[in-house]
């Protein structure tokens, strides 16, 4: 019998978003991310509906959402460059809305789509823009511009999309800010340059600065940040560390028996049941215990459970699919 | 399976040249009906507007040795006749519309289509970059035949008129002097367009010589004693030819060698160097230049200073044109019923030079009205493109990037009307007209107030709806201008005329500036401005 799961599996109650929130902040600092109903509308769409999130310094947090959830509407909420229709948001205590300026002094921010200026050189850009951020290091920028192998002393009109990327990410990490607002960075990179920015995030958590990355590539957010939220259709919808959020939804169990499959469809917690032969596949939420009494007493001759990936948990907030083992992209 | 892809290639090759001749012979054609059209309007304009020998007589006294004329038209010679005044009239303005004519479209056929990318396609076929740099080349020989092709046929049949008369060789002959601009800046073209790295450094490349070439003419036709330096300018050969009134053709030996060793020149340089690359030595790393880039404002002057210096230096060279021919058209001018009412009702009081500028200016005050909108429709396009993101999720405050776009802007209004009314001083002191700069100074100056209430408009719609800003600007004056030239003609209504900007400037020279009037356009201008500022603060950026 092997079973992956390093949770505890009984008692497994779910706990309200609020507790995890109450569970997780720290106490007497700061928060460098804290959002109170939070919303925005256009016209008819309501792209961020009443968003209460509370990002503590130093952490790294994944956005999660398909394209359309409202990721982007967040983040410029957030740099005061759209006003927001209700609620309130604040960087390191700093109103994002009332005092944009003294708030952008301790952030940087990665558009996703980079339109830059296309007369300038890429040093001209970097140099603009570590004037107007007031605060680069250079030799880290240096360090940056070998790692992304930019070439600096071309007209970003001549620049590939993936370069222009290259450049405002590099723009975005130099100046080495307290807070970076990621909005899907890492679009347009190949995977080599995927793997320079995951180098520069961990270097950035390691400087305890924090780190708010929109994305909707899960393998990123799974390998990079220590909370994910889940955005969808403008709600949020999950919060909480990977572990938390296996902890809250269902195991997967496969089950083989020497004699016929119980009937496994009456046992608490017990859904999904599929009978193959003497194989049985179901899922469990909250205890296991019943259905592993039921297993014990029926005989069972190879048990395997698994706790959902990333991927199978985000599928299943959007009903999108069932969830499978195979790892694809949401988008 | 080879000798069919070879044949394909070919056809495709015959295709690709088929279609360029036919486009180029096609602009060239549309160009001769313009040409023929410009020959037309000033041959029977003549004919019906001085029918008499005595008011020729009179017309040929104020124009002929008038140095400030010839600087901008050439020399007259023989304007007593129709194919004299018809040949000088047009000659010059036609050379240099020919001449951009050849360069823009040379640099497109050569360069354009191959930036594009279109020239991979045809050259991975049988042809060598050479073949299709002769390819094209031929093409624009086509367009250039069809351009002279339809001024020559339109000429002729101008010239059976019998108020006209021209003779069948001597319509021809100025068909033919009348494109030499043409081709000879078709071959300007195409060699620049193989040097430089695209086709807009060739544009400019191209640009520059012909600006040199045009003063050069310039200097030689106004200056006595210097006529010798017209052969130094190629514009100065056409003139050479002298259609109509004393033909040279002569004068077509420097044309054509000019044209055969700038072609042969082409192809052989389309020969040695890379698709898509330049045969000039492009620096590799240019030296960053980091100067302005401390701040929005200093990006502003960076990116907008091209800009501002073409909007200076052309309201420079329209200013010293207007005073250059200013004596000479006011001499010629006065007694016309027409002009002096126009005047009067504008609120003129003046005559001669001045009355000339008065209505003149009112050119300078619609390009200084278009440099303001063209400083609304930049600040709108940072924040369309999402440059301006760059600049507001950093420490840069919304005021502050647009009153400096606001400062940038009203500065460039002032300093350009001031630049053009100085040269009009110039311009006009250099055939000593007696007009003072104080004068010329504050009819320049009176150009700006409109310009600076068109400003503060679009900065209000730019604050208010920021998708509108760049039409709001644009129609306001478009509207205005149509206020002046069409409505003001027909109708006395105050509140229409009253909804043009340009109604609340007086013409000056010819009258004296309307200090309070230009106040209270200012004024209302910042207002709006100030307006705009306060609701750009509020709203979301919005992109294109
Ligand atoms: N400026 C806008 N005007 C109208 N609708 C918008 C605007 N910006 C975003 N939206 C809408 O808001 C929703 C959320 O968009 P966005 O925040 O860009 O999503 P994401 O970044 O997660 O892909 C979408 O339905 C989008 O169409
Ligand atoms: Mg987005």
């Amino acid at each position: 019998m092997s079973c992956a799961a390093p949770q505890d599996v009984d008692g497994r109650v779910s706990p309200s978003y609020g507790e995890i929130q109450n569970n997780l902040k720290p106490q007497a600092m700061t928060a460098a991310i804290l959002t109170e109903g939070l919303s925005k509308t256009f016209g008819r769409t309501r792209a961020l509906v009443s968003l209460d999130l509370e990002v503590p310094e130093g952490e790294v947090l994944g956005y999660l959402g398909p394209n359309g959830a409202g990721k982007t509407t967040t983040i410029r909420l957030l740099l005061g460059l759209i006003g927001a229709s209700a609620g309130r948001a604040e960087i390191f205590g700093v109103d994002c809305q009332a005092s944009p300026v003294q708030a952008h002094r301790r952030v940087a921010y990665v558009p996703g789509e980079a339109s830059l200026w296309p007369t300038l050189t890429g040093a001209e850009t970097l140099h603009l823009l570590g004037r107007v951020q007031g605060q680069v290091d250079p030799g880290y920028r240096d360090l940056l511009i070998e790692r992304f192998e930019i070439d600096p002393s071309k007209r970003v009109r001549t620049y590939s999309k993936g370069n222009r990327q290259k450049l405002i990410l590099v723009a975005g990490l130099m100046t080495r800010a307290d807070l970076l607002l990621l909005d899907e960075p890492t679009s347009g990179l190949d995977p080599l340059m995927e793997r320079a920015f995951r180098e520069c995030v961990a270097e950035a958590r390691g400087r305890g600065q924090t780190v708010f990355l929109s994305s909707h590539i899960l393998s990123e957010v799974e390998a990079l940040c220590d909370r994910v939220a889940i955005l969808r259709e403008g709600h949020l919808v999950e919060v909480g560390t990977l572990a938390q959020m296996r902890h809250l939804s269902a195991l997967q169990v496969e089950a083989e028996f020497d004699a016929a499959v119980p009937d496994l469809s009456a046992v608490p917690g017990v859904s999904a049941v599929a009978v193959d032969g003497n194989r049985v596949r179901c899922q469990v939420t909250g205890s296991v215990e019943p259905l592993l009494r039921v297993l014990a007493a029926a005989g069972v001759r190879h048990l395997t459970c698994r706790e959902p990936s990333l991927e199978e948990l985000f599928l299943a907030h959007y009903g999108a699919a069932e969830p499978s083992s195979e790892a694809t992209r949401a988008g | 399976m080879q000798a069919e892809l070879a044949f394909h290639a070919r056809r495709a090759a015959r295709v690709v040249a088929v279609t360029t001749t036919r486009r180029a012979a096609r602009s060239g054609a549309l160009w001769g009906y313009v040409f023929g059209a410009a020959v037309a309007s000033s041959a029977y304009g003549y004919a019906r507007l001085y029918p008499t020998a005595a008011s020729r007589a009179k017309l040929a006294a104020s124009f002929s040795g008038n140095a400030g004329i010839a600087a901008v038209l050439g020399p007259a010679r023989r304007i007593e006749t129709v194919a004299g005044f018809t040949a000088w009239r047009i000659g010059v303005v036609l050379t240099v519309i020919g001449a951009i004519w050849g360069l823009l479209a040379a640099t497109r056929m050569l360069r354009g289509e191959e930036d594009a990318g279109r020239w991979e396609l045809f050259l991975s076929g049988q042809t060598t970059r050479r073949g299709a740099a002769a390819q094209a080349i031929c093409a624009l020989a086509g367009g250039l035949a069809a351009l002279w092709a339809v001024t020559a046929v339109l000429t002729v049949a101008i010239g059976l008129a019998p108020k006209v008369r021209f003779s069948i060789g001597g319509s021809l002959y100025l068909a033919a002097a009348l494109v030499a601009g043409a081709g000879m800046f078709l071959a300007v073209g195409a060699f620049v367009g193989q040097l430089a790295a695209s086709r807009r450094q060739a544009n400019l490349i191209g640009a520059g010589v012909l600006g040199a070439a045009f003063l050069l003419r310039m200097i030689a036709d106004s200056a006595r004693g210097l006529a010798w330096l017209r052969w130094a300018s190629p514009l100065g050969w056409p003139e050479e030819l002298r259609p109509l009134t004393g033909p040279r053709p002569l004068a077509f030996v420097p044309i054509i060698a000019l044209i055969a060793a700038l072609v042969g020149a082409a192809v052989a340089v389309a020969g040695r160097r890379d698709l898509g690359a330049s045969a000039l030595p492009t620096p590799e790393a240019p030296q960053p230049r980091t100067g302005l880039l401390r701040g929005p404002t200093g990006l502003t002057i960076r990116l907008t200073r091209p800009g501002i210096l073409a909007w200076v230096a052309g309201l420079a060279i329209l200013g010293l044109v207007l005073g250059l021919v200013a004596q000479a058209a006011g001499n010629a001018l006065s007694g016309s019923a027409t002009l002096e009412r126009a005047i009067r009702r504008l609120g003129g009081q003046h005559g001669g030079a001045a009355a000339y500028l008065g209505v003149a200016f009112s050119i300078v005050g619609l390009l200084v009205s278009l440099a303001a909108a063209g400083q609304v429709a930049a600040a709108r396009g940072e924040e369309a493109e999402g440059h301006l993101d760059h600049l507001l999720a950093r420490p840069v405050g919304r005021a502050r990037w647009l009153a400096g776009r606001l400062a940038i802007g009203a500065t460039l209004v002032i300093v350009s009307s001031v630049v053009a009314g100085l040269a009009a001083w110039v311009g006009a002191t250099s055939q000593h007209e007696g007009i003072g700069i104080g004068r010329l100074l504050q009819a320049g100056l009176n150009m700006a107030p409109p310009a600076l209430f068109i400003l503060g408009v679009g900065v209000l719609a730019l604050g208010l709806w920021p998708r509108t800003s760049t039409p709001v600007v644009y129609g306001l004056i478009v509207w205005s201008y149509l206020v002046e030239l069409v409505a003001a003609a027909v109708t006395t209504n105050r509140w229409l005329l009253d909804t043009s900007v340009f109604h609340h400037i007086t013409p000056a020279p010819a009258a004296d500036p309307n200090w309070t009037a230009a106040a209270w356009l200012t004024g209302l201008g910042l207002l709006a401005a100030v307006a705009g500022v306060a609701a750009f603060r509020r709203r979301d950026l919005v992109s294109a």
